[in-house]
């Protein structure tokens, strides 16, 4: 094994502080006790974990049983029920199926009648739950007049509405306007219809930081009208992703994970390549076969030099240069593959880039007659005349000017995302009327004169539309919790109707999607599923006229750029509030709780700066500072900064001012102006001498190892990769990774030759796990998925620091290659793998975590005492100990909305108890139950876990291992499955299967020596780890 | 100035302290374990019910068969105790006009007075609970009583209880007793809820035809319980 894999730079280059890290027991300060403001900070946040627990347990505290006066039909107390809704983000829905138990949603999961979706979902959705009970949501409607902060009612404010709003009706709403998030509902284009028709001067603009604008206005220049692509990854041979995240990042990620996963399996048939040109790197590009680091400045100079390459090979006047470049390798490799492959290849590019780049990709894609095949197009239901940042920049004008005299805001948060050079707040100063709609308190109701509580997703009707156009619709699963309105609501409120229906709007607006003969039945079926089959926008194939010649040039090598980009976690701010997602490690960087600067080593170099330096970064006027993140593949000279953080009114868990919590992260906001919302060139960057320490969680869990090299050698046993020509000559390389003497084991035979120790057998079904790492793309879903099925506690940035965070499945990221300016990247989830011989189990001294007789490692709570042994022993580092109550936040009077959210099905635990993995015994044991009620067998497929079921590439099987046929079995019987660490003959339960790359042949590395042979060594094979499942009876 | 010494007698306390010492802890632990243990502290449990339901009366006397209340128990975790519109189903009060159904049984009576108000005003009965396991057991009704556990098995002759009374300890020792050797509480499924029954023919060999149909094996692993 040559490739190097590491974790990190420190690592790399075996820093002192590295090695310090990986010749502890624990790192450093795990075992104290957290300090002044930190503490404090961690008292706060919202967590996941327990709390109805707590209760009893005691005989003589007396526990009330409150039923139903009049039980629902259909309702059986402590039984789940599952609801279709949906949850919209920047105007693109996403169909989600939740679970409810006795009234209160506890667990998201996708829609699997979404096409979108079929069942996966993202983080965003995962972490919907939380915000639903977050303390922190704005409680009832609020006035400020004069600086002071008045509690008011609806009745209160519809007086005050219809005195402001009569006035504006008087002179047809000249001086109204109304600023709105981006939507896809019929229902509110409706009522903005009826508004317009109310007002028919007022104005209205939509404004989203997460805007896709660039897309339609580029289909524009190339078509003539506003068209939107839509790209199938299955008929897609090649894959270039030009700063676009199509995996992770796109509106329709989901569809595109599960699409592209289907073809990284070398034996279901032909795999696809995937190329990523990118400046920041994405989890597209950690997924790429190929990934090219270049500036987002730079794109539109690549491209030209794309196109100039594939008109050459079409026109076969191609000569073949040789060239040592690497980036020049992988163009003509792209171009070669673009035009071997038309009519299966795709060209995408980000929503950051130009219009006009959008444009010449469109003729790109049309002239390789990918239209019609992996590229279709249909109307853009979501193009506006005005871009967002136009209609924001034009709505300020407005209000600086004093033609404002009504600012309806409608949802979004402009005083906190405004772009620096668009003075939002002191324009909305001189607004003598404005509301604001929006779930929080945050920074924009501090300036209005009213806030107005909006109502969560899960509280309210409403319809919109997943981006392929199908039809999602929204029930309410709980009434609101704080006397909200949706948007939908409040509209109708402000055209008149006093008490709107919200049901009926809703209805009224999607009748004309229906069966006209059958409404009513229709309806109920659309509320049922959550979407409306064979709803999605109608193909259109438009042409492209002749584009003007492009005319791009190079930017000046040494020239800085400044990318700002949504938060993968955070998305533009709006989830600032959220523990669950302040704490998910950051696919690449693993950093949690804050935003930093990322930087490439060289350009680090080049400035002096290292990891954790504060660099202050200067953009024309305005500064900012910020901690260096030095990320190995990070596109030289060209600087990243997540949005979406140093929220100033998001609440004590994101940042509140007023409470003196600090904000999180800094606001990169201030640095965008309107000519560069994505990116920017000309910065200008400045060591200070101060430093940061950012929480991240790579370096922590080090697996045993002694030695950088050593920890490289291993790292390629655990994650085993090998790219396709490996495969095809030897499908079961993976196997072949490690050397190790023959496993036999210690017990086999006492002095009298018989035997003394007999191996466990396993009875009944034997649970397994299979993690498909070709399809895996490192999205963390799973991660989200499993904190919130779990009642995973959030720990906080401080206990992060310490190595304390609590998921119970992490995604390992590990670069590989020599070249620290373009690794590779490998990610691989790990959780408890369920040993068969568990070394976890031998250590502990209560036997509080035992074997079951299907092959289950549990965890028994109550008998734990916290000698941490187990931990200790445990190879992969999947343990997870409570350091302290975490809990705590439950009994205390903010956190009994809070408590809702944990799942009842999960013991919550206790400080000083270890806790982990246990493969969602709760799911398995609900359906044995079920199936053994009905006395019939459990079907394969039928116990889905919580991070299987999250996972959009289906990457994950679970299943009865005993059983052959299921699909885990199968898997198991890969030629490309493996199990971690199998030299300790510990028998996992889980299995990996190798990733596969698709390098292009001219870029391939060059095979490895023949794989030697002629020591007395045995390789591990999965067949020899297979779990010890001797049916026997089926077990109870 | 000497050194104290004590005086040469006091050797002979030390081994008596010691004994007495050692006697006091036993004493202390067995006085904890017999307080802490379930047998004292929940069998002969008897909260005051807002009430004063008469199991005795409906299932013992009239026969109502448990389900008619209990109605989630074959396909839930929890035997959900009855909503206010089952016990409505006979003792409703008076309607709005004054109207009382002519079928309706105690439609006036006082002691019925909590139901009628629960109606009233919507709010839910705030019964006590009688049978209380620890927030980290995960105890399935479904799971027992459609194996032919009877209710009996647990909760003993509630059929002839004025007030509902824990009778069983309920602990996790007894629960693995059961879960060890299940014969002795297993009947035809058909017979759960009739709390009466009585095997024909020696219950061990009913048992174990039970077990035998049914295959079942009931699980000890920690997590059976506890997840």
């Amino acid at each position: 094994m040559d490739k190097k894999y590491w974790r990190s730079l420190g690592e790399l280059h075996s820093t002192p502080e590295f090695e310090e890290i990986l010749h502890r027991e624990f790192p450093v300060a795990a075992s104290e006790y957290p300090e002044g403001v930190s503490r404090r900070r961690w008292m706060q946040l919202m967590g996941a974990s327990v709390a109805l627990a707590g209760v009893s347990g005691c005989r003589w505290e007396d526990e009330k049983i409150s039923p139903s006066v009049s039980r629902p039909e259909g309702m059986i107390p402590g039984k789940p029920q599952k609801y279709a809704t949906f949850m919209e983000l920047g105007g693109q829905a996403e169909s989600l199926l939740v679970t409810c138990l006795d009234g209160r949603p506890i667990k998201v999961e996708g829609n699997p009648d979404s096409p979108q979706s079929k069942g996966a979902s993202t983080v965003f959705a995962q972490s919907e739950t939380l915000s639903l009970y977050d303390p922190d949501r704005a409680v009832g409607v609020v006035e400020r007049k004069g600086g002071t902060r008045y509690t008011r009612d609806w009745q209160t404010f519809l007086e005050y509405s219809d005195t402001v709003l009569g006035q504006a009706q008087k002179d047809g709403g000249a001086k109204l306007r109304v600023l709105a998030d981006v939507s896809s509902s019929a229902a509110r284009k409706n009522l903005q219809e009826k508004f317009s028709a109310l007002y028919p001067k007022a104005r209205w603009y939509d404004y989203t930081a997460d805007s896709r604008d660039h897309v339609y206005e580029g289909a524009k220049i190339a078509f003539g009208e506003a068209v939107r692509p839509h790209f199938n990854l299955t008929k897609a041979n090649v894959i270039v992703c030009l700063d676009e995240d199509l995996l992770s990042e796109h509106p329709a990620s989901l569809l595109h994970t599960r699409e592209w996963a289907a073809r990284r399996d070398p034996a279901a048939g032909p795999m696809n390549r995937l190329y990523a040109v990118e400046s920041r790197f994405t989890t597209t590009g950690a997924a790429a076969d190929h990934r090219l680091p270049t500036r987002s400045v730079d794109l539109g100079y690549f491209l030209t030099k794309l196109e100039e390459q594939v008109q050459q090979r079409l026109s076969e006047k191609h000569a073949e240069a040789e060239s040592d470049d690497y980036a020049a390798k992988v163009l003509a490799a792209m171009a070669e593959d673009l035009v071997a492959n038309q009519g299966s290849g795709l060209i995408a590019i980000g929503a950051n880039q130009p219009a006009e780049l959008h444009a010449r990709v469109n003729k790109l894609n049309e002239q390789l007659g990918n239209v019609g095949a992996a590229v279709r197009y249909s109307k853009e239901p979501l193009a506006r005349d005005l871009s967002s940042v136009e209609a924001l920049r034009t709505l300020t004008e407005e209000m600086q000017s004093g033609a404002v005299e009504t600012l309806v805001i409608l949802g979004g948060n402009p005083a906190y995302n405004a772009p620096g050079d668009i003075d939002f707040v002191s324009a909305l100063d001189k607004v003598p009327n404005s509301m604001h709609l929006g779930e929080y308190e945050d920074e924009t109701s501090l300036l209005c004169n009213w806030h107005l509580p909006k109502t969560h997703p899960f509280e309210q009707w409403g319809d919109a539309r997943a981006y392929d156009g199908t039809l999602c619709v929204a029930q309410p699963l709980i009434e609101p919790l704080h006397d909200g309105k949706s948007e939908v609501e409040l509209l109708a409120i402000l055209c008149g109707d006093k008490h709107p229906v919200a049901l009926d709007l809703i209805k009224e607006s999607v009748k004309g999607s229906l069966d006209s003969m059958t409404v009513n039945a229709s309806w109920r079926r659309l509320v049922h599923d959550g979407v409306l089959k064979g709803s999605s926008l109608a193909a259109v194939s438009p042409k492209v006229k002749s584009l003007p010649a492009a005319k791009i040039v190079e930017a000046a090598s040494e020239e800085m750029e400044l990318v700002f980009y949504i938060s993968p976690q955070l998305h533009d701010g709006q989830f600032a509030n959220s523990g669950w997602l302040q704490e998910t490690p950051d696919n690449l960087t693993k950093i949690t709780w804050d935003n930093a600067a990322l930087i490439s080593p060289k350009t680090a170099k080049d400035l002096g700066v290292e990891f954790g330096s504060v660099v202050k970064l200067i953009l024309d006027d305005k500064s900012i500072e910020l901690p260096v993140y030095v990320l190995p593949g990070q596109a030289p000279n060209s600087i990243a900064v997540a949005l979406g953080y140093g929220r100033t009114a998001a609440g004590l868990v994101g940042g509140d001012v007023a409470r003196d919590v600090k904000p999180v992260g800094e606001n990169i906001a201030a640095l965008q102006s309107q000519a560069a919302m994505n990116f920017a060139g000309g910065l200008k960057v400045e060591k200070t001498d101060k430093e940061y320490e950012l929480a991240i969680t790579q370096d922590h869990h080090a697996i045993d190892a002694v030695g950088a090299n050593e920890v490289q050698g291993r790292v390629g046993q655990l994650v085993r990769e090998g790219d396709l020509s490996e495969y095809e000559a030897n499908p079961d390389f993976a196997t072949k990774r490690t050397h190790h003497p023959p496993l036999v084991s210690l017990w086999d035979k006492n002095k009298e030759g018989k035997p003394a120790y007999q191996e466990l057998s396993y009875e009944g079904q034997a649970w397994g796990m299979s993690i498909d790492l070709s399809k895996c793309i490192g999205c963390n879903a799973c991660s989200v998925s499993c904190q919130a099925e779990n009642n995973v506690p959030v720990v906080g940035r401080e206990q992060v620091l310490n190595s304390r965070e609590m998921h119970w499945l992490r995604v390992d990221r590990y670069f590989t290659g020599d070249d620290e300016n373009n690794p590779g990247v490998a990610v691989q989830p790990m959780l408890c793998q369920q040993c068969e011989l568990a070394p976890c189990e031998q250590v502990c001294p209560v036997a509080a975590t035992v074997h079951t007789d299907e092959g289950l490692n549990d965890m028994v709570y109550n008998r734990c005492v916290g000698t941490r042994y187990c931990a200790n022993n445990c190879p992969y580092k999947v343990r997870r100990f409570n350091y302290f109550n975490f809990n705590k936040i439950y009994e205390e009077p903010r956190g009994k909305l809070q408590a809702l959210v944990l799942n009842p099905e999960v013991t919550v635990r206790h400080r000083g108890v270890m806790e982990k993995c246990t493969y969602c015994v709760q799911r398995i044991k609900a359906v044995q139950i079920e199936a053994k009620n009905d006395q019939r067998p459990i079907e394969d497929g039928e116990i889905v876990t919580a991070c299987q079921q999250a996972c959009s590439a289906k990457a994950i099987e679970f299943g009865d291992l005993a059983n052959e046929k299921s699909k885990v079995a199968q898997a198991r019987a890969n030629s490309r499955s493996y199990t971690a660490l199998s030299e300790l003959n510990i028998k996992p339960r889980t299995s990996y299967m190798a990733k596969i790359t698709n390098p292009h042949p001219s870029l391939a590395k060059p095979a490895s020596a023949e794989h030697g042979h002629g020591h007395d060594e045995q390789h591990a094979e999965v067949g020899t780890e297979k779990a010890n499942t001797e049916k026997k009876s089926e077990k109870h | 100035m000497d050194r104290f010494q004590f005086p040469k007698w006091t050797n002979a306390i030390v081994p008596v302290l010691g004994a007495l010492g050692g006697i006091g802890m036993l004493y202390v632990i067995g006085m904890v374990a017999y307080g802490a243990s379930p047998e004292t502290t929940d069998v002969g449990y008897q909260p005051k019910q807002p009430l004063p339901f008469s199991h005795a009366l409906h299932a013992g006397k009239l026969k109502l068969d448990c389900r008619y209340c209990h109605n989630t128990v074959e396909v839930a975790g929890h035997a959900a105790i009855p909503p206010t519109s089952t016990c409505l189903n006979c003792h409703s009060g008076a309607d709005a006009n004054g109207v009382v159904n002519t079928v309706a049984v105690h439609s006036t009576s006082t002691k019925l007075a909590p139901i009628r108000e629960s109606q009233a005003t919507g709010k839910s009965m705030q019964w006590r609970r009688v049978h209380d396991l620890p927030d980290y057991v995960f105890f399935n009704h479904s799971a027992h009583v459609r194996r032919g556990v009877s209710c009996v098995a647990c909760h003993g002759r509630v059929d002839k209880m004025e007030t509902v009374t824990q009778v069983k300890p309920l602990s996790m020792g007894w629960c693995l007793e059961c879960h060890r050797n299940p014969e002795p509480n297993l009947r035809p499924p058909e017979f759960v809820t009739k709390l009466d029954w009585e095997a024909e023919g020696n219950p061990h060999e009913v048992g174990k035809k039970v077990r035998e149909e049914l295959n079942l094996n009931p699980s000890t692993n920690c997590s059976t319980c506890h997840r």
